[in-house]
């Protein structure tokens, strides 16, 4: 193998993961609540500036600020849901899915209304990545994939070991089974957009820690978390990791046979692919 | 009932067809703006891309509107100015244009600052007969076939890229990267660079990547696999502070060049005065020295402007001189009177009040902008433009 391929298989594991964050709350919420939630986008941002006040205004470190970019994102989550997205539960996935995106917007702008436009920095040095012959890797990407890696452990135990998160898992199995065991679908409702829009803020803090705090943050790269979901198989939380970690290295790999302006068109064309071949995805639906 | 229906239906299409007609024949400049405040609209972009400019150019429009309303209005009415944001993006660009044109009625359209929102934006302006005033810089646009409803006050991207060339010699470049995202003036300053570049001996290598990606690790492999010692950064401010990281991460030791409307003081804030130290920038410069300049200045009570915000206080300028040069209030009226209100015989102005007072007395007007002449060739193009080299140093942009 030679060592471009092996410095972009590197470059993909870690892009790949750090989508992988977001596409697992994309999937919660689908798995609960059946319809695609799009202002992800929305709370990716939400969490990325939570993160930049605890960071580079309050002067807390780095893994503060994560716990603080999930717990606003997750917070704004049930809030935003509650008021803008559960009146219409009963109109459909289609309406909801649109609902979101408008509810998406509303959360971007007011964002911008407080931040403003410019684009922001956290107080976390950049440092020059580390060479190991041919392939290098920055500290920062093994802190982000580490710290991917550790919220995606935290939320499959939370999911297999505690009472709530198997609850949750009864919801997305069978909903009707569920609120005939006496599962309150609304409570479940909440902690699937808790859990959901919480691993957002984190996913957008690692995205802005990789550009810049802004409220477009999460925009730019909801097509390949939407893709890494849909890959995986929507409401599978194992199958979003995978597909997370497929569009990073499809995307990376890409570099190899496509003008790097292609980029974009291998998270459409996973998309394609898999909707037209597979429509449940790798791990298909309802693996939570 | 059915027999009913269908005469409402012929009369309500009857009575349709008359209206039409009858707005059809109503004379142009009825149809345009006869009564009412004379509109004019600033397309700017508030979000997006370009977020950090479009205030302030909107900013500079309100004070010109502000001072000529204060002073009487224009051809005896009030004028508006309506502002949209096009987020730096063609669709929404697209969107709020036709709400200008279709329900505002505007004149003019100013101050459209993306490339790819004006060559968006530029068939609905002369398909209405609006005129656009605008900042897009890709060469392609003048080229469109505009029928004279567009001037810029940007120097065009060929001469742009002929700045990034000179910057490559004067510096004893080598071996030059340019690094762009996709945009409508990309090949054309790629081309332009490339073709001085190689006539002295200078070799250039270019990528076009996608500017909506969150990390470009692997383009930046790419780039440093061919060790160039120049390194063109040619995006807009959100790419290029992630192009920036991930240079700095992989510890590139050349120097790094771009434009000023991606490398703004922003974007050394976003990316941080460590990562960005000692980069370049080129910029098409205001004219500082200028009436016109010092007058905006005090207005916004700012010590240093940008070309952008001084190209929007001489969008405003130049329509409304236009429409007093003309005594009409419509788009065909502003391209036929624009390049008039710039005759060197004329007296010179540097703002829409005096101006329009010296045509209103039948005297000639020389208008002289903040940022600068305002002097346009037959397709558009400004004339005459002057570019500044900037380095970044300790976190602040500064003249090299």
């Amino acid at each position: 193998m030679s060592a471009q391929v092996l410095q972009l298989i590197v470059n993909g594991v870690v892009a790949g993961t750090i989508l992988a964050v977001p596409a697992i709350g994309l999937s919660t919420i689908f798995a609960v609540l059946r319809f695609a939630n799009f202002a992800l986008a929305g709370h990716m941002a939400i969490g990325a500036f939570a993160g930049y006040v605890a960071n580079a205004w309050l002067g807390l470190p780095a893994y503060v600020a994560i716990l603080a970019a999930f717990a606003a994102a997750g917070i704004v989550g049930i809030v935003s849901d509650h008021f803008g997205l559960r009146p219409l539960r009963n109109y459909g996935a289609l309406t909801l899915a649109i609902a979101s995106i408008a509810l998406n917007l509303v959360l971007e702008n007011v964002l911008r209304f407080g931040f403003g436009n410019r684009p922001r920095d956290y107080a976390i040095k950049l440092v020059r990545d580390w060479t190991f012959g041919p392939i290098r890797i920055g500290p920062q990407q093994l802190e982000n994939l580490a710290i991917a890696v550790a919220a995606m452990a935290l939320i499959f135990l939370f999911l297999a070991l505690t009472t709530t998160g198997k609850a949750m898992r009864a919801v997305a199995d069978n909903p009707i089974l569920a609120d005939i065991k006496g599962i309150d679908p609304d409570r479940m409702a909440r902690f699937a957009n808790f859990i959901g829009m919480g691993l957002g803020g984190v996913g957008g803090m690692l995205v802005g820690l990789d550009t810049s705090v802004d409220p477009l943050v999460g925009f730019r790269a909801l097509l390949s978390v939407f893709a890494a979901a849909v890959v995986g198989g929507l409401g599978s939380i194992p199958g979003a990791a995978i597909g997370g970690l497929f569009i990073g290295l499809a995307e990376e790999l890409s570099l190899l046979a496509l003008p790097a302006s292609y980029k974009t068109a291998v998270g459409f064309l996973a998309i394609l692919i898999m909707l037209t071949l597979r429509p449940r995805g790798i791990l298909g639906e309802r693996g939570l | 009932m059915k027999s009913r229906l269908q005469t409402t239906r012929r009369t309500l299409l009857q009575g349709a067809a008359a209206l039409g007609a009858g707005v059809a024949f109503l004379p142009r400049g009825l149809r345009a703006q006869a009564s009412g405040p004379i509109r004019i609209a600033g397309l700017v972009p508030l979000t997006g891309g370009g977020g950090a400019f479009g205030p302030n150019m909107s900013l500079s429009q309100k004070t010109v509107v502000d001072e000529v309303n204060a002073a009487g209005g224009l051809l005896g009415r009030k004028v508006e100015l309506i502002t949209e944001d096009d987020q730096t993006n063609p669709e929404a660009g697209v969107r709020a244009a036709r709400k200008l044109i279709d329900v505002d009625k505007v004149s003019a359209i100013m101050s459209v600052w993306a490339s790819a929102v004006g060559t968006a934006v530029l068939p609905l302006c002369w398909e209405n007969k609006v005129m656009m005033l605008a900042i897009s810089a890709a060469d392609t646009i003048a080229e469109l076939p505009h029928q004279g409803y567009f001037v810029r006050t940007q120097p065009h991207t060929a001469l742009q890229g002929e700045q990034f060339a000179k910057f490559a010699i004067d510096t004893g470049t080598k071996h030059l990267y340019v690094m762009m995202p996709q945009t409508p003036f990309t090949e054309t300053v790629i081309k332009g660079i490339t073709q001085i570049c190689q006539s002295k001996n200078i070799k250039v290598t270019s990528m076009i990547y996608d500017a909506k990606k969150t990390s470009l690790r692997s383009e930046v492999d790419e780039m440093m696999r061919t060790t160039p010692d120049t390194l063109m950064i040619g995006g807009y401010q959100p790419d290029d502070i992630v192009l920036a990281k991930d240079v700095f991460r992989a510890n590139y030791k050349g120097r790094v060049v771009g434009f000023a409307y991606g490398m703004t003081p922003q974007f050394v804030e976003g990316a941080g005065a460590e990562v960005t130290e000692g980069m370049y920038t080129i910029e098409p410069i205001p004219a500082a020295g200028s009436t016109a300049y010092g007058r905006l200045q005090k207005l916004l009570k700012k010590d240093a402007l940008d070309t952008y915000t001084c190209q929007g206080y001489d969008h405003a300028n130049l329509a409304l001189l236009a429409i007093a040069q003309a005594k009409e209030a419509s788009g065909t009226a502003i391209r036929d009177n624009i390049r008039k209100i710039g005759d060197p015989a004329g007296v010179k102005v540097d703002n829409a009040v005096d101006g329009i007072k010296l045509l209103a007395e039948g005297k000639k007007i020389n208008y002289e902008g903040a940022s600068g002449p305002c002097k346009f060739t037959d397709i558009g193009n400004i004339r005459e433009v002057v570019f500044r080299l900037n380095q970044i140093k300790a976190g602040k942009i500064l003249p090299a």
